[in-house]
């Protein structure tokens, strides 16, 4: 499985965090913020990179020495990010494709709680 | 005749659009008919666009208001979009699906504001959620077509 | 505009959940109207009793479903109707031995497949559109019912119920035309 999980808001301020217990938080933390800063520029207006499908699941943002970094972002501008561990082999491409799909499905599950206030930390589980 | 779940979703519609404006508090109808509007569609548009890929521009949003969008609140599309290219768009549905059930003729006319309230509000909220911050007002002056015009907030 | 972006999603899917969607926007609009919560139970059952009035006109030219002969029909016919209105199959059970009261079990409720009930309203009938739409449709075939929720899955209960209880005939009122 995945080790980080981070869910960014509109204005880029956190809405979730979800460590492995027993990690470096302040590295994972640090390797989000850099991803983050990735996705920025990879949906940034008027880029248009060729050959980009504008596919929301934004695939390897980079890596690390220990880690990978996945990124994705929705058409209303909540942008995912997990972190694997480079050994991981059991995790191909289309499995985080698939892992940011059901991830994007819950959030919005979330979003239409007649009771949740958007742009609020999310406490569901 | 329109599928059973569309007619369900009018009912409730006007029963919301009667609670508000027979209300007590008549002058707030159409800000909080505009608000249940603007909180559907910020959630709606959330669930709606979980398979569409990622909005080229602003025109390019609008435009799936006008096509998938309306289509999928209103089974069809908007008939007619203008845009002055200043952040100015002009939504013509020249049968609007809420104003269907209201006899044309002038006498009715002015009734009509308090049908398109909510849609209003369905607009707004889903651009909100795609980004785009907007003024949205309606008018309507031959039923049952209505014209949206969607102000975009720049800055 | 892509392509991919036209493709098709599930239309009836779609039109469902606008409407829970709508529904759980009136609610909260309802609850920052009213201090009182179950001030808010009676405009929910009032407005689905308005929605029934005028829905069963629709069902009765749609699902053409003949005359009710006893209670038993009424209660296929609610069967029948959320399937046709709501998508969903709810079971129809717990009949009373005097064959005037039922049960309308929901599995699953589809207003409330987004809804988490926050600790602070564990009063509010957030469902309780339905027993109105209920009470207002079988008013409208002259047959006076009382509907309500005895059991709700939002409030932890295992399944989410509505008890629906024959009252009477109402002959007096404009007769049901021939068929």
């Amino acid at each position: 499985m995945a080790v980080s999980l981070t869910i960014i808001g509109k204005e880029n301020s956190p809405l979730y965090i979800w460590m492995d217990e027993g990690r470096d938080s302040l590295q994972l933390q640090y390797l989000a913020h850099t991803g983050l800063d990735v996705i920025q520029e990879k949906i940034s207006v008027g880029q248009k990179l060729p050959g980009d499908s504008r596919e929301l699941y934004l695939g390897l943002l980079y890596a690390s020495e220990e880690y990978k970094i996945y990124g994705y972002t929705t058409n209303s501008k909540i942008k995912f990010i997990v972190i694997t561990d480079v050994t991981n082999a059991a995790l191909r491409d289309n499995e985080i494709r698939m892992m940011f799909r059901h991830l994007h499905s819950i959030y919005s599950t979330v979003v239409c709680n007649p009771f949740y206030v958007p742009g609020e930390k999310i406490s569901s589980q | 005749m329109s599928a059973a779940e569309d007619v369900l979703f009018e009912l409730l519609h006007m029963e919301i659009v009667k609670t508000f404006t027979d209300s007590k508090d008549k002058d707030d109808a159409a800000s909080k008919l505009e608000y249940i509007g603007f909180t559907t569609g910020y959630r709606f548009v959330e669930r709606a666009t979980r398979e569409t890929n990622r909005f080229k521009d602003e025109l390019d949003i609008m435009k799936y208001i006008c096509k998938v969008f309306w289509v999928s609140v209103f089974k069809k599309e908007i008939d007619n979009l203008r845009t002055n290219h200043q952040g100015v768009y002009v939504l013509n549905d020249n049968n609007f699906r809420f104003l269907t059930r209201i006899s044309s003729g002038k006498q009715y006319l002015q009734y009509a504001p308090r049908f398109v309230t909510f849609t209003c509000g369905l607009i707004r909220g889903s651009l909100a959620n795609l980004g785009i911050n907007c003024v949205v007002t309606a008018e309507v002056s031959h039923l049952p077509a209505c014209k949206f015009q969607v102000q975009v907030q720049r800055g | 505009m892509s392509r991919q972006n036209l493709r098709a999603i599930d239309p009836k899917k779609v039109s469902g959940e606008l409407f829970t969607l709508t529904y759980g926007s009136l609610v909260a609009q309802l609850l920052k109207d009213y201090e009182n919560v179950e001030e808010v139970n009676r405009q929910l059952e009032r407005i689905g009793y308005n929605i029934g009035m005028r829905l069963i006109e629709d069902f009765l030219a749609r699902a053409n479903p003949g005359r009710c002969y006893d209670f038993r029909d009424t209660a296929d016919k609610i069967q029948q109707a959320f399937k046709l209105y709501l998508g969903v199959s709810p079971s129809i059970g717990s009949w009373s031995p005097g064959g005037d009261e039922f049960s309308v079990v929901l599995d699953p409720n589809p207003l409330t497949e987004f809804v988490e009930l926050p600790d602070h309203l564990q009063n509010l009938r957030y469902s309780n559109v339905l027993p109105g739409v209920i009470r207002g449709a079988a008013e409208m075939v002259q047959i006076e019912v009382l509907a309500s929720f005895i059991a709700d899955s939002l409030k932890g209960d295992n399944i989410t119920e509505i008890r629906v209880k024959f009252v009477k005939r109402l002959e007096d009122a404009v007769p049901a035309g021939e068929d």
